[in-house]
Order: structure tokens, then C-alpha cells, then sequence
């Protein structure tokens, strides 16, 4: 027979109402807390988790960030690409109004001037810095790709590089443009001084020189387009990369979640059940030996 | 028997109830005192003195207390699992504090780090964002300087807790000795308390540090440890020592001049000797080696890089002289956090770029020396200590169990149950009046037997 004792009931019923007591108080915590973890201990594999989801969340919150960062960049090179393309279509006009044998010495002036309008159109469109960088200079660019003595444009005084900025682990879009790439490309001479060749030609009325301008003119269009279109084809990939981004954030954070986190409605119930437990062990500890032999001695 | 006898049979059977109530009272006593066993009165019947009687009535054999030297050995043997795995528990535990939550901790800034590099890749020429990769670096370094701090702390504190194990060791082994001497100078009757106190002592010391207990025919205890260093002989003890060597400063325990701390294998003292020299340096190592590994790549990498003036960048941080202790020292360069402008973004010598700026940004995904990820290198530190925690939580909870069933199933041999003395006190009670008045009528039955004479 087991014989019970004073000990053993006191023992059993301070164990009990210790552990009843100490699991209410984890499931409080968890419920005021909101968090299923108060510490790595509490599961070990589930805070590895939490941990790991985190970092990925940080690191896809800074490539959204540098997608947005490079979308306004972008859409500023765009926009100055665009008016890049309206000097130079309007510098055409002028120059195929200019070749003709029948303007007069005044008239061909007006024309060479507006040629000269359309290149200083140019000159402040390619020299635009946005945040403290000259978009045309490619990596040299905290000074202006080009610069002006007089009426003289110079060089091109930035360099061959391009700024790439990561937007996402896979892929980088380039925020800079180097200027001479759609200034010059492969061609003999810039637009620049093609436009003052031009201005020349105009003002002598010497019509193969206005022909030759003119197919220089053309095919500093066919660059500047092109490079517009390469701005325009990333530009119109963010979005799809922005919610790529945005799909595994929300993946993460719910694995995250998971792990780290309560289902409330699970942790309230859990939490009144341990409520409960514990109040049966502190009413049974009462109940403890309130009968003795000792009542019915007399 | 002659009357006069039986009132003398009489006078001992009250004697003896008296002597049974004597005991119960003491049982009742002693209800709640520790290591108690409760005592029982033993009484035997005295033989007839010639064969027209029936006894000559009770006698007194004495008191003996009841317990189960299974049990206790089973205590001695258990105490030591259950309290090295709560040394474990308890110590790891700081370790776990000091590492502090998921994202307010180095993860996050790693995280602050790597971002402010992936800025300044966006704006490589902002002084704004050179100046928060400075700020950034420089709050990732005292992170990491004042984690290994925390966690040589945690190591420094265990130290001290294993001084007061063995000054606790020390104190309990003395008390047992002493206790031999008395028990040893005493009859078997008069020392069953000096027992009850020397058993609860013996599983005190078993609690601190694995022993293994040998009692002796004359009840004192001879005490060694799991490898045969007496503790305990007879009425001398022998105390071991906390020595402290270099080049820590740590505490090795000695007996008698010899460095026992490697035999130490369990007990409280061998949880907090575990925690002390393997768990903590550990995690120590572990995060040396991210901190290491994180230096020497961001710097290699900022050193191939050209500053804000197109000079070729030189340390990010100060370089770590080794692995160890790469944590405790990690700082950012001097030079470059008294000037930002340093900082290498550029791959090439032109301000604007910024190919270093996003190397470096994306060092975050770069597994460093051992393989892992910065953040990857952080989470397996974090797992690790966890799950040692967790394992030694769990481990202590079932051998409490074992350790709660024993002390259980020893009460139900030893322990006082107040029903049971009320039960006796009961039956001693009515055994006392009963033979009161099997007294009087004798006083009686003789003043008959006298007045024949009148």
C-alpha cells in the first residue's frame, strides 16, 4: 500500500500549483505579448525561422525602396530624353526650312539662330542633375558632362560608365547615362558641334553641308530614341519587379508571422485553460487534508 | 502471577503507551521537518516468568525511524543529474538574455548596416548617406564589442557561481564530517536524528556535485567523488579548492593540489563548469568568427574601392589581429569615422560611381569565412544557444520528475502521515486507559484480597 503523507500532499499541491502557475503565466504573456516567442529557448527552430524571414524582409524593403528611388530617376532621364528628341526634331524643321536657295541673307540668319536655340535646348537638358547627379555624366557625375566658353561647347567631360543600382538580388538598372553615348555614339562629330556645323551651313546657304547636318541630325534622333526606349523598357519592368518584391515580403512575413507570432483566439483559449488548471490546483490544495482523523477524536 | 506482579505489568504497559504516545507526539513534532523519517516505537512482549503465567506484560525496545537506504542512494545518484541540468538552464540563460530579441539585436543591425550601403550606392556623392554608413558601421561595431561583453560577462558571473559551489561543497562536507564524529561517538538509538540530518546534508552535497556515498556499519557516510577523491573520511573532510589560472582567471577546482575540474561530470558544479568552459567560449568563438569574417571582407572589399577624392580606400574597420577575440575588438577605422568622405564607394577613381558601395551592400548575401551569411552566421548563434537552452530546460524538467517520484515514493516509506499518528496517538490513548483501568481493578482485587483479614 502507498502510504500518503503529509509531505507528499503538500509536495504534490505547491508542484502543481507551481507549474499551473508558471504555465498561465507563459500563455498571459504570450497573449498581452502577441508574441508566441518571448525567447529563442521557447522554440529554438521557430526563432531561426523568425530570424531568417526577417533579414529577407529587410533586404526586399531596401530593394523596393531602390526600385522606387530608381523609377523617379528614371522617369526624370525620360522626361529629359523626350525634350532631347523635341530640340533636335525641331532643329530639323528649321534646317529643312534653311535648304532653300530662295531665303534671304535675313531668313537664313533666322533659321541658323533657331538651329542655335534648339542646341542650347540640348546643352541644359544634357547638363540636368537630379539629387546631386548630372544624369549624362555616367560615373563622373558630380560635375556637369559638359561645359560651355562662349558659344563653344566642350567635350564630353564625364565618363563611359554607368551608376548601376541593385533592385533586386538578380537584376540592377542603371540610373546614369553616359552623355556622349547619345551626344556622339560612333559618329565623326557631336551633336553639338554638328548643330553649329550646321548654323555654318545654314548662314552660307551651302546646301550639301545643311544635306550632310541633316543626316547627321537623323542620326543623333535614331540614339536619343534609342536610349529612350531602353529607359523606357526598365521602366516598365519595376512595376513587375515591384510586385515580385511585394509577393515575397508578403510570403516572408507570414512565415515570420508563423513563426514568431499568436493566433489570438488559439492563445486566449489556451490562456483560460491554464487559468483554469490553475485555479483547479489551488482548489484542490485547499481541499487538502481539510478532513483529519484528528476531527473525530473527542 | 502474583498480583503485586501484575501491578508491576500494569505499570510497564502504561509505560509503554506513554513511551508509544512519547513517539507519536515527536512524529507530530517533526511533521515538517526536512529529511525527518518517522520514527516508530518498537515494544515486545516480555516472556512468562514460570508456566502458570501468562507474561509478565509489555517492554520498551526502543524507537527506530523508517527509511529506505534505496531510496536515499536513488536520491544521491538522481540530485546530481537534475541540478547540473538546472545549472545549465539557469547560466544558459543569461547567455540567452544577453543576446537580446529578433530585431533589436545585431540582426537588425546587420540589417541598418547593409542598407545604409545599399543608399550609398544610390547617391554615392551624398555626405548624408556617407555619414549614415559611418553611423551605421560604427553602432554594428559596438554592437558586436558589447555582445562578446555581455556574453564574457555571462562567463565572469558563472565563475563566481562555481567559487560559491565549492565554497558550498566545502561547507556541507565539513557538516557531514562533523557529523560522522558525532554519530560515530554515540549508541545506534541516540543518533537517528544526527542520521535524518545527515542524509538530508549527503543530498544537499549530491546536488552540488556527483558523489558517490558509502555508509559505514557504524552509520557515518564516507564521501568521494565519481573518480575516488575522498571528500569525506570519517570525522576529517577534505575541501577542494578554487584555484584561479591564467590566463582567464577563471576558477579550476582542485583536491589536495590536483586539478580536478575535467572530472568533474556532474552536479551543479559540473552544470556551471559546462556553461563556464564549453557552452559561453562557444558562442563567444561563433561570434568571433562572424565579426572576424565581416571585417576582413568589408574591408578587402573597401580597400579595391577609391573615396570621395578618388584616393584607394583603405580599412573600413580597424583589422582584426585573429579570430579571437575579433568581436570584443571590432571598431571602425579611426580615420574614416573622423572623415566620411573616405569611405570608398567608387570601383573606379570618380566620385559618382558606386560599384564598391553596392559590393558592399550586397556582402549581406556573401557567405563570409565558415560559409555562412552574416545573417545566416547570427541566426545559427542564436539557434544554438536556444536549443541549448530548450534541451537543458527539458532535460531538467524530466529528471525533477525522476527526482519528485523518489522523494515521493520515500515519503510513503519515511514520511509522517497526521492521520496515521491520530490513528495512533488514538490507539495509544485507549491502551493507556485501558490498562489504568486494568491497574485499578488489581488496587482493587488486592484491597479485596486485604480486607479477608479484618
Amino acid at each position: 500500500m502507498y502510504r500518503v503523507t503529509h509531505n507528499t500532499l503538500y509536495r504534490n499541491s505547491l508542484r502543481d500549483i507551481q507549474s499551473t502557475a508558471e504555465a498561465f503565466a507563459r500563455a498571459q504573456q504570450q497573449v498581452s505579448s502577441g508574441k508566441r516567442l518571448q525567447r529563442a529557448s521557447d522554440d529554438p527552430a521557430a526563432a531561426a525561422t523568425g530570424l531568417r524571414e526577417r533579414a529577407e524582409i529587410r533586404s526586399v524593403d531596401r530593394y523596393r525602396q531602390a526600385n522606387d528611388s530608381v523609377d523617379s530617376r528614371l522617369r526624370v532621364t525620360d522626361t529629359v530624353l523626350s525634350d532631347i528628341v523635341t530640340s533636335i526634331t525641331s532643329a530639323q524643321t528649321k534646317a529643312a526650312s534653311g535648304r532653300s536657295t530662295v531665303l534671304t541673307a535675313e531668313q537664313r540668319e533666322a533659321v541658323a539662330l533657331e538651329v542655335e536655340g534648339a542646341k542650347q535646348g540640348i546643352f541644359a537638358a544634357i547638363n540636368t542633375s537630379y539629387r546631386g547627379v548630372y544624369l549624362f555624366a555616367g560615373a563622373d557625375n558630380t560635375a556637369p558632362p559638359y561645359t560651355k566658353t562662349g558659344a563653344t561647347v566642350s567635350a564630353y567631360q564625364g565618363d563611359a560608365n554607368v551608376v548601376q543600382v541593385d533592385i533586386s538580388r538578380t537584376s540592377t538598372a542603371a540610373i546614369t547615362v553616359a552623355g556622349d553615348s547619345i551626344m556622339q555614339g560612333s559618329a565623326g562629330a557631336d551633336l553639338f558641334e554638328t548643330l553649329d556645323a550646321l548654323a555654318t551651313a545654314v548662314r552660307a546657304g551651302d546646301m550639301p553641308a545643311i544635306d550632310a547636318g541633316m543626316i547627321e541630325l537623323e542620326r543623333a534622333f535614331n540614339r536619343v530614341t534609342a536610349a529612350q526606349s531602353g529607359v523606357g523598357t526598365t521602366l516598365s519592368a519595376l512595376p513587375g519587379e515591384k510586385a515580385r518584391l511585394d509577393d515575397l515580403r508578403r510570403a516572408s512575413d507570414s512565415r515570420r508571422s508563423q513563426a514568431e507570432e499568436i493566433s489570438l483566439a488559439e492563445a486566449i483559449s489556451e490562456m483560460t485553460r491554464a487559468q483554469q488548471a490553475q485555479e483547479a490546483a489551488i482548489a484542490v490544495a485547499g481541499t487538502n487534508q481539510k478532513t483529519s482523523l484528528l476531527d473525530y477524536l473527542r | 502471577m502474583s498480583l503485586f506482579g501484575m501491578l508491576g505489568t500494569a505499570s510497564r504497559a502504561l509505560e509503554a503507551q506513554r513511551f508509544g504516545l512519547d513517539v507519536v507526539g515527536n512524529n507530530l513534532a517533526n511533521v515538517n521537518t526536512p529529511g525527518y523519517n518517522r520514527r516508530i516505537a518498537d515494544l515486545g512482549a516480555l516472556p512468562p516468568s514460570d508456566r502458570y503465567s501468562a507474561g509478565r506484560g509489555v517492554e520498551v525496545l526502543g524507537v527506530r525511524s523508517t527509511r529506505d537506504r534505496l531510496y536515499d542512494q536513488r536520491l544521491y545518484d538522481e540530485a546530481p543529474l537534475e541540478q547540473q541540468q538546472a545549472a545549465l538552464a539557469d547560466s544558459l540563460g543569461l547567455a540567452e538574455v544577453a543576446l537580446g530579441g529578433a530585431g533589436t539585436s545585431i540582426d537588425s543591425d546587420l540589417a541598418k548596416f547593409f542598407d545604409a550601403f545599399a543608399e550609398l550606392a544610390e547617391a554615392p556623392t551624398s555626405t548624408t548617406a556617407r555619414q549614415q554608413v559611418v553611423t551605421e558601421g560604427d553602432a554594428l561595431a559596438r554592437s558586436f564589442t558589447s555582445m562578446a561583453t555581455r556574453l564574457n560577462d555571462a562567463a565572469r558571473a558563472t565563475d563566481a557561481r562555481v567559487r560559491e559551489d565549492i565554497a558550498n561543497i566545502n561547507v556541507l562536507t565539513s557538516r557531514i564530517a562533523s557529523l560522522n564524529k558525532s554519530i560515530a561517538a554515540s549508541p545506534a538509538s541516540q543518533t537517528l536524528h544526527l542520521r535524518d540530518q545527515q542524509t538530508e546534508t549527503l543530498k544537499a552535497l549530491s546536488g552540488l556535485v556527483g558523489t558517490q556515498v558509502l555508509e559505514l556499519a557504524d552509520g557515518t557516510a564516507q564521501v568521494m567523488t565519481r573518480n575516488g577523491r575522498p571528500l569525506v573520511m570519517g570525522a576529517d573532510s577534505y575541501a577542494l579548492q578554487a584555484v584561479s589560472l591564467p590566463p582567464s582567471g577563471y576558477a579550476a577546482v582542485q583536491a589536495g593540489g590536483v586539478d580536478i575540474t575535467a572530472e568533474v561530470s556532474d552536479g551543479h558544479l559540473a552544470g556551471l563548469l559546462q556553461v563556464r568552459d564549453g557552452a559561453l567560449p562557444g558562442y563567444v568563438a561563433q561570434l568571433d568568427t562572424l565579426a572576424h569574417g565581416l571585417a576582413t571582407t568589408v574591408n578587402a572589399l573597401h580597400a579595391s574601392g577609391f573615396d570621395a577624392s578618388g584616393t584607394a580606400g583603405g580599412n573600413f574597420f580597424t583589422p582584426p589581429t585573429g579570430v579571437a577575440g575579433a568581436a570584443a575588438a571590432m571598431a571602425i577605422d579611426p580615420a574614416l569615422r573622423a572623415d566620411p568622405s573616405r569611405l570608398a564607394a567608387a570601383g573606379v577613381a570618380t566620385p559618382g560611381d558606386n560599384a564598391i558601395a553596392r559590393q558592399l551592400a550586397n556582402t549581406r548575401d556573401t557567405a563570409l569565412a565558415g560559409g555562412k551569411t552574416p545573417d545566416q552566421a547570427w541566426t545559427s548563434l542564436v539557434y544554438a544557444v536556444g536549443s541549448d537552452v530548450s534541451r537543458a530546460k527539458t532535460e531538467q524538467a524530466s529528471r525533477a520528475d525522476i527526482v519528485n517520484h523518489i522523494e515521493q515514493v520515500r515519503d510513503s516509506v519515511s514520511g509522517v502521515s497526521i492521520d496515521e499518528e491520530a490513528a495512533m496517538m488514538m490507539r495509544f490513548q485507549r491502551a493507556y486507559q485501558a490498562n489504568a483501568q486494568f491497574f485499578t481493578v488489581i488496587d482493587e482485587t488486592l484491597q479485596t484480597l486485604l480486607s479477608l483479614k479484618r
